[in-house]
């Protein structure tokens, strides 16, 4: 396969584009419908990676690297979808004080486990050894098919949740995040709900996390900022909470706009690169977050309009 | 809308209160030492603002919980008796419990249809996994939804409620999707048209004569008078009599304490 | 055995204070305003960097560049009131978007004071504090100084809010707002008052943290889940609520810190043990729904 054409930075800008797009499409079933703020998605996030990273590395398998790997991502996706289980029994019933704090707390337990359990994790030093389960030559080869999978894989989550809004499941979602006590009220088990919503948002986070770690080929704590659920919810506020395509307009336009742009394109000075644009990065998706939620609070796409989607649905 | 159903064969569901006790920051809102419920098809919950009736519905619908007492439902769906006060709010309406609500109650984001919709799916078609069920759920449910379009008069089902009546219209039609078979309405016909508060009384009516049991709780008098076949007055957080209309409209106490000199 | 513990009380205590006084800023603002505002965790942030940058700038002692440090941690704490929470209150933005909007604003804080104090990590330049002995555990006489301004600030604010006609002020506000004004009573000089004290508390908070170690973008940030925890669980009985939750947060780190060795290991059983806690009590006490 000839990729002369593609630069290096160009697969790594799209690579995380996509990444932030699926974990925004995922936040957007908890914030967007269900009214859930999870400041934990660098939690479920990580332990889903480290999961996969530690049963990939660390067990001596009989079998193929394919299998492995395969087996070690579902592990992965599990361990996250699990501690989603656990996160959503302690939170469904808090209020958004308790939300905030058990999410965040999560996402610092999990910084912390990967951080002390040396020898799992590698502890601050990290832990290496991660490989795609295939080789095709060159590792921009490699890489190019990684971006290709991985965007299948959010392009599939992206369908499911674009789907659930035309489910009566999405109508759940929307109905307990706009008046939980009303919808307990004609018989909706709202806690129980939320559960599963927990568990299975956090093990697709868990997936992408995973399936990140791998293109990372090394794990270190550093990747379990709260700079991932920052990108996340600013992707997600700047497209629009409430609808499907939020988190990829979103994603496509600001991590888009840093990551492949500001990163590749813009003739700036060498030496910003280090620690200057990073920095204004940040900066600049705090004060999207503030300038979007205060004016413009349902983003670019602004709220769902049920009346032409049922509509449409129902034809 | 409903069938004529021969009236002696129906057993009717019941609720037993017993003991029930709430206050608010030490202030006693509700006591109701003893109280049941659904003796009569229609009853009437009456009393002057403060007394404790909407607290003690929502006391039944366990959304504010008890201090103490027990609040029991005998022939729920399924028969038998049920303690509904053990149990969270959102297993009231599957025992066939059903309230509707004196607030305006609404769901911004969802069309009439949807909220409709949601009110008929049953529980297993709610579910992450239950990609394609939508279809079906519409199928079940788009005769009665439009049995009820029509008969209210409601137009376009994809569009949002409106005005505060439709709301209200909408919280009481929510209601009667669920198939109550013991239905609380906490002031209905307020903020309602008279010509819609008189088709809601006529499907009340006719769901009592099916086997329902209703209580009303309502300030607009002539509907308590019209509509229930016994009336509890209630005061201070209890109840403190229950007699047919009639009695309780020439009553010295309910006309001393709530209906003043000269109402009758 | 009782050395085990009055090693756990003595750290705990003194290591600790700037815990207790970082969350009586933060309760102030929860529950005299009800916002939960995650950008307190750089109101701390800033007190550090403005000691710190005073005392390198001026050469100033510690001593002299605490208050100062807390003043201007307090004035920001008033300017981001006025930058962002009141126009977002007047724009009616809903509880959750509220918790965003501030997280919005603690990020660009924190990234933003590294283009004004640079990027590397900086330092107090101060002698070593004295050691003193208390009951048989040295102790720096900065945290000394820490646990003594816990003390006057809790009394100081006991007798504002018991006992001063603004403390009447503030908590009839708290109660109702609307009541409030229609009796009179300046909401929004009130308000600014509570912001200010509470920036105030956070900034020697923070100064207290940066002279005990190093002064970082992340400083703030990363006691804020802890201030946070101790808030939410310790606040709904008022401020001394707060500083008992405090004290024992501080003291059971101690003692966990003693014990694993490791203290991460200590933070990781609070958080777990703090949430547990949480999920217990709203187990206990079902809300009560409009319904």
């Amino acid at each position: 396969m000839n990729l002369d054409w593609l630069d290096a930075f160009l697969i790594s800008g799209l690579f995380s584009v996509v990444v932030i797009v699926g974990l925004g499409l995922l936040l957007h079933l908890q914030l967007g419908l269900t009214r859930i703020a999870n400041f934990g998605v660098v939690g479920f996030f990580g332990i889903g990676m480290y999961s996969f990273g530690v049963l990939f590395t660390k067990v001596d398998w009989p079998f193929g690297d394919l299998w492995a790997f395969l087996i070690s991502l579902a592990f992965g996706t599990l361990v996250a979808g699990l501690s989603g289980l656990l996160v959503g029994w302690l939170i469904a019933d808090l209020d958004e004080d308790g939300v905030l704090v058990g999410t965040l707390g999560f996402a610092t337990a999990v910084f912390i486990l990967a951080t002390t359990e040396q020898d799992l994790t590698g502890g601050a030093l990290g832990l290496g050894g991660l490989k795609f389960p295939y080789d095709v030559g060159t590792v921009k080869a490699d890489e190019f098919l990684w971006l290709v999978i991985v965007s299948i894989v959010v392009a599939l989550i992206f369908l499911y949740v674009w789907w659930v809004h035309r489910t009566p499941y999405g109508r759940l979602l929307i109905a307990i995040g706009g008046n939980e006590p009303l919808a307990k009220s004609l018989g909706k088990p709202a806690f129980r709900t939320k559960l599963w919503l927990f568990a299975v948002g956090s093990a697709g986070m868990g997936l992408i996390g995973a399936l990140f770690g791998v293109m990372e080929r090394f794990l270190a704590p550093e990747n379990l900022g709260i700079d991932v659920t920052l990108a996340a919810m600013v992707a997600l506020v700047l497209g629009g909470t409430a609808r499907a395509w939020g988190a990829v307009i979103g994603g496509f336009l600001i991590i888009g706009f840093f990551d492949i742009i500001v990163q590749s394109y813009l003739p700036l000075p060498k030496e910003w690169y280090g620690q200057a644009i990073p920095n204004i990065k940040e900066i600049v998706f705090g004060a999207l977050l503030i300038v979007v939620l205060l004016f413009r609070p349902l983003g670019i796409l602004g709220d769902m309009r049920r009346d032409k989607l049922m509509r449409r649905v129902h034809g | 809308m409903v069938d004529d159903t021969p009236v002696a064969t129906i057993i009717r569901p019941q609720i037993h209160i017993q003991n029930a006790v709430k206050s608010f920051s030490g202030r006693v809102v509700v006591d109701v030492d003893e109280l049941t419920l659904g003796d009569h098809a229609i009853e009437g919950l009456i009393g002057p603002n403060g007394a404790g009736k909407t607290t003690l519905m929502r006391m039944i619908m366990h959304s504010t919980p008890l201090d103490r007492g027990t609040i029991t439902m005998s022939n729920a769906n399924g028969g038998g008796d049920v303690v509904i006060s053990d149990l969270p709010t959102h297993w009231m309406a599957p025992h066939g419990l059903v309230k509707s609500n004196q607030v305006i109650m609404d769901f911004d984001k969802l069309t009439i249809l949807d909220s409709m919709l949601l009110a008929i799916a049953q529980a297993k078609y709610e579910q992450p996994h239950r990609l394609f069920v939508e279809t079906q759920v519409y199928d079940a449910a788009v005769e009665r939804v439009h049995e009820y379009m029509e008969y209210f008069e409601l137009g376009d089902p994809y569009r949002f409620a409106g005005s505060a009546g439709e709301k209200k219209l909408l919280d009481i039609i929510r209601c009667l999707l669920l198939e109550p078979r013991f239905l609380l309405l906490d002031e209905p016909t307020a903020g309602l048209p008279d010509d819609v508060t008189e088709k809601v009384m006529a499907i009340i009516r006719d769901l009592a004569v099916a086997g329902t049991s209703v209580v009303i709780v309502e300030h607009d008098l002539n509907v308590i008078w019209n509509l229930s076949d016994d009336v509890h007055f209630m005061a201070e957080g209890s109840v403190v009599m229950h007699g047919s209309p009639a009695e309780i409209r020439e009553n010295k106490t309910v006309i001393e304490k709530y209906l003043g000199e000269g109402h009758v | 055995m009782l050395d085990f513990l009055s090693d756990s009380i003595v750290i705990g205590l003194t290591e600790h204070a700037p815990l207790i006084l970082a969350a009586i800023g933060f309760a102030l603002l929860y529950r005299l305003t009800g916002l939960i505002n995650v950008a307190y965790s750089e109101t701390i942030t800033l007190g550090a960097y403005f000691g710190m940058w005073t005392n390198t700038t001026f050469d100033l002692n510690f001593y002299t560049v605490l208050l100062p440090a807390g003043l201007m941690a307090g004035l920001i704490s008033v300017g981001t009131y006025f930058a962002i929470f009141r126009p977002a209150k007047k724009l009616n933005v809903g509880v959750l978007e509220m918790i965003i909007i501030s997280f919005g604003l603690s990020i660009v804080l924190r990234h933003g004071l590294q283009f004004v104090f640079g990027y590397p990590v900086r330092f107090f330049e101060v002698p070593p504090p004295d050691t003193i002995r208390v009951l048989g555990v040295g102790v720096g006489s900065f945290r000394i100084l820490a646990v003594a301004s816990v003390a006057l600030l809790s009394f100081l604010l006991y007798l504002f809010i018991q006992r001063s006609s603004f403390g009447l002020q503030i908590r009839a506000l708290a109660s109702d707002e609307d009541l409030a004004q229609a009796s009179g009573i300046r909401p929004l000089f009130v308000t600014v008052l509570i912001w200010f004290i509470a920036g105030v508390a956070g900034g020697m908070a923070g100064a207290f943290y940066g002279v005990s170690s190093a002064v970082a973008p992340l400083l703030g940030w990363r006691q804020f889940l802890f201030i946070f925890l101790v808030v939410v669980v310790g606040g709904r009985k008022g401020l001394g609520g707060v500083i008992i939750t405090g004290a024992l947060t501080g003291i059971g780190l101690a003692a966990m810190t003693l014990q694993f060795g490791q203290v991460l290991y200590a933070q990781l059983a609070l958080i777990v043990a703090f949430v547990v806690l949480l999920k217990w009590r709203s187990k206990r006490a079902i809300e009560t729904a409009k319904v």
